[in-house]
Protein backbone atom coordinates (compact mmCIF):
# COMPACT_ATOMS: atom_id res chain seq x y z
CA UNK A 1 0.00 0.00 0.00
CA UNK A 2 2.59 2.12 0.77
CA UNK A 3 4.47 1.75 -2.61
CA UNK A 4 1.37 2.74 -4.37
CA UNK A 5 0.93 5.48 -2.48
CA UNK A 6 4.75 6.41 -3.56
CA UNK A 7 3.99 5.59 -6.93
CA UNK A 8 0.59 7.25 -7.34
CA UNK A 9 2.22 10.40 -5.69
CA UNK A 10 5.28 9.87 -8.47
CA UNK A 11 2.89 9.79 -11.35
CA UNK A 12 1.44 12.83 -10.21
CA UNK A 13 4.46 14.90 -9.90
CA UNK A 14 5.50 13.62 -13.46
CA UNK A 15 1.95 14.45 -14.89
CA UNK A 16 2.12 17.41 -13.17
CA UNK A 17 5.95 18.79 -14.56
CA UNK A 18 4.55 17.61 -17.68
CA UNK A 19 1.59 19.87 -17.44
CA UNK A 20 3.12 22.43 -16.18
CA UNK A 21 5.80 22.19 -19.56
CA UNK A 22 3.22 21.87 -21.78
CA UNK A 23 1.80 25.01 -20.79
CA UNK A 24 5.08 26.78 -21.22
CA UNK A 25 5.47 25.74 -24.73
CA UNK A 26 2.24 26.56 -25.41
CA UNK A 27 2.62 29.96 -23.85
CA UNK A 28 5.89 30.34 -26.25
CA UNK A 29 4.17 29.51 -29.34
CA UNK A 30 1.20 32.17 -28.97
CA UNK A 31 4.40 34.61 -27.67
CA UNK A 32 5.51 33.56 -31.61
CA UNK A 33 1.79 33.85 -32.53
CA UNK A 34 1.86 37.80 -31.17
CA UNK A 35 5.53 38.65 -32.19
CA UNK A 36 5.05 38.24 -36.05
CA UNK A 37 2.12 40.88 -35.84
CA UNK A 38 3.87 43.14 -33.04
CA UNK A 39 7.26 43.49 -34.13
CA UNK A 40 8.91 45.90 -37.01
CA UNK A 41 11.35 43.72 -38.89
CA UNK A 42 12.58 43.17 -42.35
CA UNK A 43 14.49 40.51 -43.95
CA UNK A 44 14.61 37.85 -46.82
CA UNK A 45 12.71 34.42 -46.20
CA UNK A 46 12.58 31.93 -49.11
CA UNK A 47 9.38 29.65 -49.79
CA UNK A 48 9.22 26.11 -50.71
CA UNK A 49 6.84 24.04 -52.80
CA UNK A 50 7.17 21.14 -54.77
CA UNK A 51 9.90 22.46 -57.59
CA UNK A 52 9.53 25.53 -57.06
CA UNK A 53 11.62 28.19 -55.08
CA UNK A 54 10.76 31.80 -54.43
CA UNK A 55 12.76 34.14 -52.39
CA UNK A 56 10.98 37.18 -50.84
CA UNK A 57 11.73 40.35 -49.18
CA UNK A 58 9.30 41.23 -46.70
CA UNK A 59 9.04 44.95 -44.06
CA UNK A 60 6.58 44.46 -41.11
CA UNK A 61 6.18 47.40 -39.20
CA UNK A 62 3.55 47.57 -35.73
CA UNK A 63 2.63 51.16 -35.65
CA UNK A 64 0.17 53.27 -33.76
CA UNK A 65 -2.20 53.25 -36.98
CA UNK A 66 -1.91 48.97 -37.07
CA UNK A 67 0.22 46.65 -39.09
CA UNK A 68 1.77 47.20 -42.39
CA UNK A 69 3.29 45.06 -44.43
CA UNK A 70 4.87 44.68 -47.94
CA UNK A 71 6.02 41.22 -49.34
CA UNK A 72 8.15 42.00 -52.50
CA UNK A 73 8.76 38.26 -54.94
CA UNK A 74 12.47 38.95 -55.80
CA UNK A 75 12.65 35.95 -58.48
CA UNK A 76 10.36 34.96 -61.35
CA UNK A 77 7.67 37.30 -62.53
CA UNK A 78 7.15 40.44 -60.07
CA UNK A 79 4.84 40.48 -58.05
CA UNK A 80 4.11 42.44 -54.59
CA UNK A 81 1.56 42.19 -52.01
CA UNK A 82 0.82 45.16 -49.67
CA UNK A 83 -1.15 44.11 -46.67
CA UNK A 84 -2.61 46.44 -43.60
CA UNK A 85 -4.05 44.61 -40.91
CA UNK A 86 -6.05 41.71 -42.87
CA UNK A 87 -6.50 43.44 -46.11
CA UNK A 88 -4.23 42.36 -48.70
CA UNK A 89 -3.51 44.32 -52.09
CA UNK A 90 -1.49 41.99 -54.51
CA UNK A 91 0.62 43.50 -57.41
CA UNK A 92 0.94 40.55 -60.01
CA UNK A 93 2.50 41.33 -63.31
CA UNK A 94 0.82 39.35 -66.04
CA UNK A 95 2.58 40.31 -69.75
CA UNK A 96 2.09 43.40 -70.55
CA UNK A 97 0.04 44.42 -67.35
CA UNK A 98 0.27 44.77 -63.48
CA UNK A 99 -3.15 43.04 -62.33
CA UNK A 100 -4.36 44.31 -58.77
CA UNK A 101 -5.99 41.78 -56.90
CA UNK A 102 -7.69 42.45 -53.22
CA UNK A 103 -7.31 39.34 -51.27
CA UNK A 104 -8.41 38.84 -47.24
CA UNK A 105 -4.78 37.84 -46.07
CA UNK A 106 -4.97 34.99 -43.38
CA UNK A 107 -1.53 32.97 -41.95
CA UNK A 108 0.59 34.93 -44.09
CA UNK A 109 4.30 34.17 -42.88
CA UNK A 110 5.71 34.84 -40.62
CA UNK A 111 2.09 35.02 -38.64
CA UNK A 112 1.17 31.84 -39.69
CA UNK A 113 -0.09 30.99 -35.98
CA UNK A 114 -3.22 32.49 -35.41
CA UNK A 115 -3.48 34.61 -32.39
CA UNK A 116 -5.96 32.52 -30.78
CA UNK A 117 -4.48 28.57 -30.08
CA UNK A 118 -7.49 26.79 -28.94
CA UNK A 119 -8.19 24.78 -31.83
CA UNK A 120 -4.52 24.18 -32.04
CA UNK A 121 -4.19 22.91 -29.45
CA UNK A 122 -6.90 20.58 -29.71
CA UNK A 123 -5.95 18.91 -32.78
CA UNK A 124 -2.06 19.31 -32.85
CA UNK A 125 0.30 17.66 -30.16
CA UNK A 126 3.02 20.23 -28.83
CA UNK A 127 6.34 18.64 -28.71
CA UNK A 128 9.64 21.07 -28.08
CA UNK A 129 12.98 19.63 -30.40
CA UNK A 130 16.74 20.93 -31.01
CA UNK A 131 18.09 24.27 -30.63
CA UNK A 132 19.36 24.90 -34.54
CA UNK A 133 20.79 28.36 -36.00
CA UNK A 134 18.90 30.16 -38.80
CA UNK A 135 18.94 33.52 -40.35
CA UNK A 136 21.86 34.17 -37.86
CA UNK A 137 19.75 33.67 -35.37
CA UNK A 138 19.74 31.20 -32.19
CA UNK A 139 16.16 28.87 -32.74
CA UNK A 140 14.21 26.40 -30.52
CA UNK A 141 12.56 23.89 -32.87
CA UNK A 142 8.96 23.13 -31.82
CA UNK A 143 7.08 20.06 -33.47
CA UNK A 144 3.65 20.72 -33.78
CA UNK A 145 2.13 17.31 -34.88
CA UNK A 146 -1.41 16.37 -35.67
CA UNK A 147 -3.01 14.09 -33.18
CA UNK A 148 -5.11 11.97 -35.44
CA UNK A 149 -3.97 11.86 -39.28
CA UNK A 150 -6.40 14.75 -40.23
CA UNK A 151 -3.92 17.32 -40.96
CA UNK A 152 -0.28 17.77 -41.86
CA UNK A 153 1.83 18.36 -39.12
CA UNK A 154 4.49 21.67 -38.79
CA UNK A 155 8.10 21.68 -37.62
CA UNK A 156 8.63 25.31 -36.20
CA UNK A 157 11.80 27.48 -35.77
CA UNK A 158 11.25 29.92 -33.24
CA UNK A 159 13.44 32.94 -32.44
CA UNK A 160 14.79 32.01 -28.88
CA UNK A 161 15.04 35.77 -27.59
CA UNK A 162 12.14 37.20 -29.92
CA UNK A 163 9.81 34.83 -30.28
CA UNK A 164 9.47 35.38 -33.91
CA UNK A 165 9.20 32.44 -36.16
CA UNK A 166 12.14 31.73 -38.68
CA UNK A 167 11.23 28.90 -40.29
CA UNK A 168 8.19 26.27 -40.79
CA UNK A 169 8.10 23.45 -42.97
CA UNK A 170 5.32 21.61 -43.28
CA UNK A 171 5.14 17.46 -43.13
CA UNK A 172 3.08 14.93 -44.57
CA UNK A 173 1.80 11.75 -42.72
CA UNK A 174 5.45 10.21 -44.17
CA UNK A 175 7.73 12.80 -42.13
CA UNK A 176 8.62 14.19 -45.52
CA UNK A 177 8.66 17.94 -46.46
CA UNK A 178 6.06 18.94 -48.64
CA UNK A 179 6.22 22.64 -48.03
CA UNK A 180 8.98 25.14 -46.40
CA UNK A 181 9.08 28.92 -45.90
CA UNK A 182 12.77 29.99 -43.77
CA UNK A 183 14.41 33.59 -43.72
CA UNK A 184 17.78 34.09 -45.19
CA UNK A 185 18.20 37.17 -42.87
CA UNK A 186 16.19 38.55 -40.65
CA UNK A 187 16.92 42.11 -38.46
CA UNK A 188 14.10 44.09 -36.27
CA UNK A 189 13.78 47.55 -37.30
CA UNK A 190 13.08 50.42 -35.90
CA UNK A 191 9.33 51.92 -36.11
CA UNK A 192 9.38 54.90 -38.35
CA UNK A 193 7.67 56.41 -41.19
CA UNK A 194 5.66 54.80 -43.90
CA UNK A 195 7.00 55.94 -46.70
CA UNK A 196 8.43 52.34 -47.67
CA UNK A 197 4.37 51.37 -47.95
CA UNK A 198 3.82 51.65 -51.50
CA UNK A 199 4.30 49.53 -54.50
CA UNK A 200 7.21 50.36 -56.82
CA UNK A 201 5.90 51.42 -59.76
CA UNK A 202 6.54 50.63 -63.31
CA UNK A 203 5.59 53.39 -65.23
CA UNK A 204 5.90 50.90 -68.76
CA UNK A 205 3.11 48.98 -67.59
CA UNK A 206 -1.19 49.35 -67.12
CA UNK A 207 -2.27 48.74 -64.02
CA UNK A 208 -5.71 47.67 -63.77
CA UNK A 209 -7.97 46.20 -61.35
CA UNK A 210 -8.37 42.38 -61.18
CA UNK A 211 -12.01 41.12 -62.74
CA UNK A 212 -14.38 40.49 -59.75
CA UNK A 213 -15.34 37.11 -59.10
CA UNK A 214 -18.97 37.69 -58.15
CA UNK A 215 -20.00 36.39 -54.81
CA UNK A 216 -22.96 36.28 -52.91
CA UNK A 217 -23.50 35.28 -48.95
CA UNK A 218 -24.86 31.80 -48.81
CA UNK A 219 -27.62 31.40 -46.02
CA UNK A 220 -27.87 27.77 -46.49
CA UNK A 221 -31.65 27.94 -46.11
CA UNK A 222 -32.96 26.46 -49.38
CA UNK A 223 -30.05 24.36 -50.23
CA UNK A 224 -31.12 20.46 -50.99
CA UNK A 225 -28.50 18.99 -49.14
CA UNK A 226 -26.79 19.61 -45.51
CA UNK A 227 -23.38 18.70 -44.18
CA UNK A 228 -23.00 15.82 -41.79
CA UNK A 229 -19.94 15.08 -39.68
CA UNK A 230 -16.95 16.71 -40.61
CA UNK A 231 -13.60 15.83 -39.96
CA UNK A 232 -12.38 16.10 -35.97
CA UNK A 233 -11.53 19.68 -35.64
CA UNK A 234 -12.70 21.39 -38.68
CA UNK A 235 -15.11 24.11 -38.78
CA UNK A 236 -17.15 26.10 -41.45
CA UNK A 237 -15.13 29.25 -41.60
CA UNK A 238 -17.02 30.75 -44.87
CA UNK A 239 -19.90 30.07 -47.30
CA UNK A 240 -20.79 31.74 -50.32
CA UNK A 241 -22.36 31.63 -53.68
CA UNK A 242 -19.76 32.51 -56.76
CA UNK A 243 -18.67 31.45 -60.29
CA UNK A 244 -16.10 29.36 -61.30
CA UNK A 245 -14.22 29.69 -64.53
CA UNK A 246 -15.48 27.54 -67.23
CA UNK A 247 -18.99 26.78 -65.02
CA UNK A 248 -21.82 28.35 -66.66
CA UNK A 249 -23.74 27.92 -63.37
CA UNK A 250 -23.07 29.69 -59.79
CA UNK A 251 -21.34 27.23 -57.40
CA UNK A 252 -21.62 26.64 -53.52
CA UNK A 253 -18.35 27.44 -52.31
CA UNK A 254 -17.62 26.83 -48.37
CA UNK A 255 -14.02 26.79 -46.72
CA UNK A 256 -13.79 24.81 -43.65
CA UNK A 257 -10.84 24.98 -41.41
CA UNK A 258 -8.81 23.72 -37.94
CA UNK A 259 -7.10 27.04 -37.41
CA UNK A 260 -3.74 25.97 -39.58
CA UNK A 261 -5.36 24.15 -42.48
CA UNK A 262 -7.88 25.70 -45.07
CA UNK A 263 -10.36 23.17 -47.31
CA UNK A 264 -12.60 24.31 -49.98
CA UNK A 265 -15.64 22.46 -50.81
CA UNK A 266 -17.67 22.93 -53.85
CA UNK A 267 -20.86 21.86 -54.66
CA UNK A 268 -23.11 22.22 -57.84
CA UNK A 269 -25.31 20.19 -60.16
CA UNK A 270 -23.36 17.81 -62.09
CA UNK A 271 -22.95 18.47 -65.97
CA UNK A 272 -24.87 15.55 -67.93
CA UNK A 273 -21.43 14.46 -69.80
CA UNK A 274 -20.08 13.54 -65.82
CA UNK A 275 -23.08 11.88 -64.60
CA UNK A 276 -22.09 8.60 -66.47
CA UNK A 277 -18.66 8.62 -63.98
CA UNK A 278 -19.91 7.78 -60.49
CA UNK A 279 -16.39 7.24 -59.21
CA UNK A 280 -14.94 9.22 -56.92
CA UNK A 281 -11.90 10.48 -57.94
CA UNK A 282 -8.87 11.52 -55.30
CA UNK A 283 -5.27 13.32 -56.14
CA UNK A 284 -2.79 14.69 -54.11
CA UNK A 285 -0.19 17.31 -55.51
CA UNK A 286 2.67 18.76 -53.07
CA UNK A 287 0.96 19.62 -50.19
CA UNK A 288 -3.20 20.34 -51.86
CA UNK A 289 -5.33 17.22 -52.46
CA UNK A 290 -8.29 16.79 -54.84
CA UNK A 291 -11.39 14.64 -54.49
CA UNK A 292 -14.48 14.90 -56.72
CA UNK A 293 -17.81 12.74 -56.97
CA UNK A 294 -21.22 13.22 -58.40
CA UNK A 295 -24.16 12.25 -56.18
CA UNK A 296 -27.61 12.28 -56.64
CA UNK A 297 -27.28 14.72 -59.72
CA UNK A 298 -24.82 17.38 -57.45
CA UNK A 299 -20.81 17.10 -58.26
CA UNK A 300 -18.84 17.69 -54.74
CA UNK A 301 -15.60 19.10 -55.14
CA UNK A 302 -12.88 19.55 -52.19
CA UNK A 303 -9.68 21.22 -52.84
CA UNK A 304 -7.35 21.85 -49.92
CA UNK A 305 -3.76 21.86 -48.05
CA UNK A 306 -5.04 18.61 -46.21
CA UNK A 307 -4.52 14.92 -46.57
CA UNK A 308 -6.77 12.91 -48.85
CA UNK A 309 -8.82 11.25 -46.00
CA UNK A 310 -9.92 15.03 -45.21
CA UNK A 311 -10.43 15.52 -48.38
CA UNK A 312 -12.48 12.52 -48.84
CA UNK A 313 -14.39 12.76 -45.40
CA UNK A 314 -15.40 16.18 -46.24
CA UNK A 315 -16.89 15.52 -50.14
CA UNK A 316 -18.90 12.41 -47.94
CA UNK A 317 -20.29 14.62 -45.47
CA UNK A 318 -22.54 15.88 -47.66
CA UNK A 319 -25.71 14.87 -47.50
CA UNK A 320 -28.74 15.11 -49.86
CA UNK A 321 -32.61 15.39 -48.49
CA UNK A 322 -34.79 13.50 -50.26
CA UNK B 1 8.76 63.05 -63.74
CA UNK B 2 7.11 60.02 -62.31
CA UNK B 3 8.65 60.94 -58.76
CA UNK B 4 7.23 64.18 -58.94
CA UNK B 5 3.95 63.21 -60.22
CA UNK B 6 3.59 60.90 -57.29
CA UNK B 7 4.75 63.75 -55.31
CA UNK B 8 1.95 66.17 -56.32
CA UNK B 9 -0.64 63.60 -55.87
CA UNK B 10 0.58 62.81 -52.55
CA UNK B 11 0.15 66.39 -51.73
CA UNK B 12 4.07 66.94 -51.56
CA UNK B 13 4.78 69.82 -54.21
CA UNK B 14 2.08 72.92 -53.08
CA UNK B 15 0.12 73.34 -56.22
CA UNK B 16 1.75 76.92 -57.42
CA UNK B 17 4.78 75.19 -57.89
CA UNK B 18 3.41 72.30 -60.37
CA UNK B 19 2.94 75.10 -63.30
CA UNK B 20 5.57 73.13 -65.10
CA UNK B 21 3.72 69.50 -64.39
CA UNK B 22 1.05 70.45 -65.06
CA UNK B 23 1.55 71.72 -68.40
CA UNK B 24 3.34 68.47 -69.27
CA UNK B 25 0.41 66.54 -67.93
CA UNK B 26 -1.77 68.31 -70.75
CA UNK B 27 0.68 68.11 -73.23
CA UNK B 28 2.29 64.60 -72.71
CA UNK B 29 0.09 61.58 -73.25
CA UNK B 30 2.89 59.41 -71.13
CA UNK B 31 2.68 61.81 -68.44
CA UNK B 32 -1.02 61.92 -68.05
CA UNK B 33 -0.88 58.11 -68.14
CA UNK B 34 1.68 58.11 -65.06
CA UNK B 35 -0.98 60.57 -63.82
CA UNK B 36 -4.26 58.26 -63.75
CA UNK B 37 -2.51 55.01 -63.07
CA UNK B 38 -0.95 56.63 -59.27
CA UNK B 39 -4.40 57.58 -58.73
CA UNK B 40 -5.48 54.01 -59.55
CA UNK B 41 -3.21 52.61 -56.97
CA UNK B 42 -3.28 55.05 -54.26
CA UNK B 43 -7.34 54.52 -54.88
CA UNK B 44 -6.87 50.88 -54.70
CA UNK B 45 -4.33 50.84 -51.62
CA UNK B 46 -6.88 53.26 -49.70
CA UNK B 47 -9.72 50.58 -50.40
CA UNK B 48 -11.77 53.47 -52.27
CA UNK B 49 -13.96 52.01 -54.94
CA UNK B 50 -13.61 52.70 -58.09
CA UNK B 51 -15.85 54.84 -60.44
CA UNK B 52 -18.81 53.19 -61.13
CA UNK B 53 -18.95 51.94 -65.01
CA UNK B 54 -21.39 54.63 -66.26
CA UNK B 55 -19.73 57.22 -64.03
CA UNK B 56 -19.23 59.31 -67.27
CA UNK B 57 -22.81 59.23 -68.40
CA UNK B 58 -24.09 59.77 -65.74
CA UNK B 59 -22.18 62.57 -64.77
CA UNK B 60 -22.77 63.83 -68.73
CA UNK B 61 -26.68 63.56 -67.73
CA UNK B 62 -26.18 65.68 -64.71
CA UNK B 63 -24.56 68.39 -66.01
CA UNK B 64 -26.76 68.68 -68.97
CA UNK B 65 -29.14 68.91 -66.52
CA UNK B 66 -27.77 71.47 -64.73
CA UNK B 67 -29.10 75.33 -66.45
CA UNK B 68 -26.07 77.14 -67.77
CA UNK B 69 -25.11 80.49 -65.46
CA UNK B 70 -23.94 82.78 -67.11
CA UNK B 71 -22.01 84.81 -63.96
CA UNK B 72 -20.64 81.81 -62.21
CA UNK B 73 -18.49 84.35 -59.40
CA UNK B 74 -21.49 86.10 -58.83
CA UNK B 75 -22.96 82.81 -57.39
CA UNK B 76 -19.76 81.45 -56.00
CA UNK B 77 -19.67 85.17 -54.23
CA UNK B 78 -21.89 84.06 -51.21
CA UNK B 79 -20.23 81.62 -49.56
CA UNK B 80 -17.35 83.45 -48.68
CA UNK B 81 -14.74 80.33 -48.36
CA UNK B 82 -15.46 78.51 -51.12
CA UNK B 83 -14.63 82.11 -52.97
CA UNK B 84 -11.15 82.62 -51.71
CA UNK B 85 -10.09 79.11 -52.53
CA UNK B 86 -11.40 79.22 -55.89
CA UNK B 87 -9.45 82.53 -56.40
CA UNK B 88 -6.51 80.71 -54.61
CA UNK B 89 -6.37 77.98 -57.51
CA UNK B 90 -4.51 78.60 -60.60
CA UNK B 91 -6.63 78.11 -63.37
CA UNK B 92 -4.99 75.55 -65.29
CA UNK B 93 -4.79 73.75 -62.33
CA UNK B 94 -8.84 73.03 -62.61
CA UNK B 95 -8.38 72.61 -66.11
CA UNK B 96 -5.63 70.43 -65.66
CA UNK B 97 -7.49 68.71 -62.94
CA UNK B 98 -10.48 67.90 -65.47
CA UNK B 99 -8.48 66.70 -67.87
CA UNK B 100 -7.18 64.40 -65.95
CA UNK B 101 -10.43 63.46 -64.69
CA UNK B 102 -11.69 62.74 -67.58
CA UNK B 103 -8.72 60.74 -68.66
CA UNK B 104 -8.90 58.66 -65.65
CA UNK B 105 -12.43 57.94 -66.74
CA UNK B 106 -11.36 57.05 -70.66
CA UNK B 107 -8.83 55.16 -69.55
CA UNK B 108 -10.96 53.13 -67.34
CA UNK B 109 -13.47 52.71 -69.11
CA UNK B 110 -11.28 51.39 -71.85
CA UNK B 111 -9.49 48.58 -70.06
CA UNK B 112 -12.76 47.22 -68.76
CA UNK B 113 -14.10 46.35 -72.63
CA UNK B 114 -10.74 44.99 -73.59
CA UNK B 115 -10.89 42.64 -70.13
CA UNK B 116 -13.93 41.94 -71.11
CA UNK B 117 -13.63 41.08 -74.97
CA UNK B 118 -10.27 39.18 -74.32
CA UNK B 119 -11.93 37.07 -71.62
CA UNK B 120 -9.70 34.33 -69.90
CA UNK B 121 -6.65 32.26 -71.38
CA UNK B 122 -5.40 29.55 -68.90
CA UNK B 123 -1.17 30.68 -68.33
CA UNK B 124 1.28 28.63 -70.10
CA UNK B 125 3.54 29.22 -66.58
CA UNK B 126 1.07 27.11 -64.86
CA UNK B 127 3.09 24.15 -63.38
CA UNK B 128 1.97 20.72 -63.70
CA UNK B 129 -0.75 20.64 -60.91
CA UNK B 130 -3.41 21.37 -63.33
CA UNK B 131 -3.46 18.43 -65.20
CA UNK B 132 -4.36 16.44 -61.73
CA UNK B 133 -6.50 19.19 -59.96
CA UNK B 134 -8.64 21.48 -62.06
CA UNK B 135 -7.29 24.69 -62.28
CA UNK B 136 -10.57 26.02 -61.98
CA UNK B 137 -11.25 24.70 -58.23
CA UNK B 138 -7.74 25.45 -57.31
CA UNK B 139 -7.33 28.78 -58.10
CA UNK B 140 -10.88 29.40 -56.64
CA UNK B 141 -9.86 27.71 -53.33
CA UNK B 142 -6.30 29.61 -53.47
CA UNK B 143 -7.55 32.62 -53.83
CA UNK B 144 -10.45 32.81 -51.01
CA UNK B 145 -8.63 30.74 -48.37
CA UNK B 146 -4.59 31.31 -49.48
CA UNK B 147 -2.20 30.18 -47.17
CA UNK B 148 1.69 29.04 -46.68
CA UNK B 149 3.62 29.51 -50.26
CA UNK B 150 0.41 30.32 -52.41
CA UNK B 151 0.73 33.85 -51.39
CA UNK B 152 4.47 33.38 -53.88
CA UNK B 153 4.30 30.32 -55.72
CA UNK B 154 1.36 30.21 -58.54
CA UNK B 155 0.73 26.76 -59.24
CA UNK B 156 -2.06 27.71 -61.01
CA UNK B 157 -3.73 30.99 -62.99
CA UNK B 158 -5.14 32.58 -65.50
CA UNK B 159 -4.10 35.33 -67.42
CA UNK B 160 -5.75 38.59 -69.71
Amino acid sequence: MKYFIAACLLIGASLGAQAASDDDMWQALQKTAVAARALSYQGIFVCQSGKQTKSVQITHMFTDKGEFSRNVLLDGTPRQLLSQGSDLVIYNQKNEKVVIEKRHGQNMFPAVLPTNLESIRANYALHIGDAERIADRQAQIYLLESKDGLRYSYKLWVDSEYGLLLKSVLLNSHNEVIESIAFNQVALMQVGGLDWFRPKIDSKKNYVMEDEVPTSADTGVVNAWSIKELPAGYRKVDQMIRMVHGKTLPVTHIVFSDGMAYVSLFIEPANLKTKASTKATQAVVGNTSYYMNVTDGYQITVVGEVPEITAAQIGNAVIFNK
Amino acid sequence: MSEQISALIDDEIAIEDAAYLITMLQSSKKVAEAWSQYHLIGDSMRGDNNLSANFKQNLMQKIDLEPTVLAPNATLGGSGEGFKLHHKVPASWSIAASVAAVMVVGWMALHQTTQVANGLVADAQSESVTSAIPAEYLLAHQTTAPSGSAYYIQTVSYSK
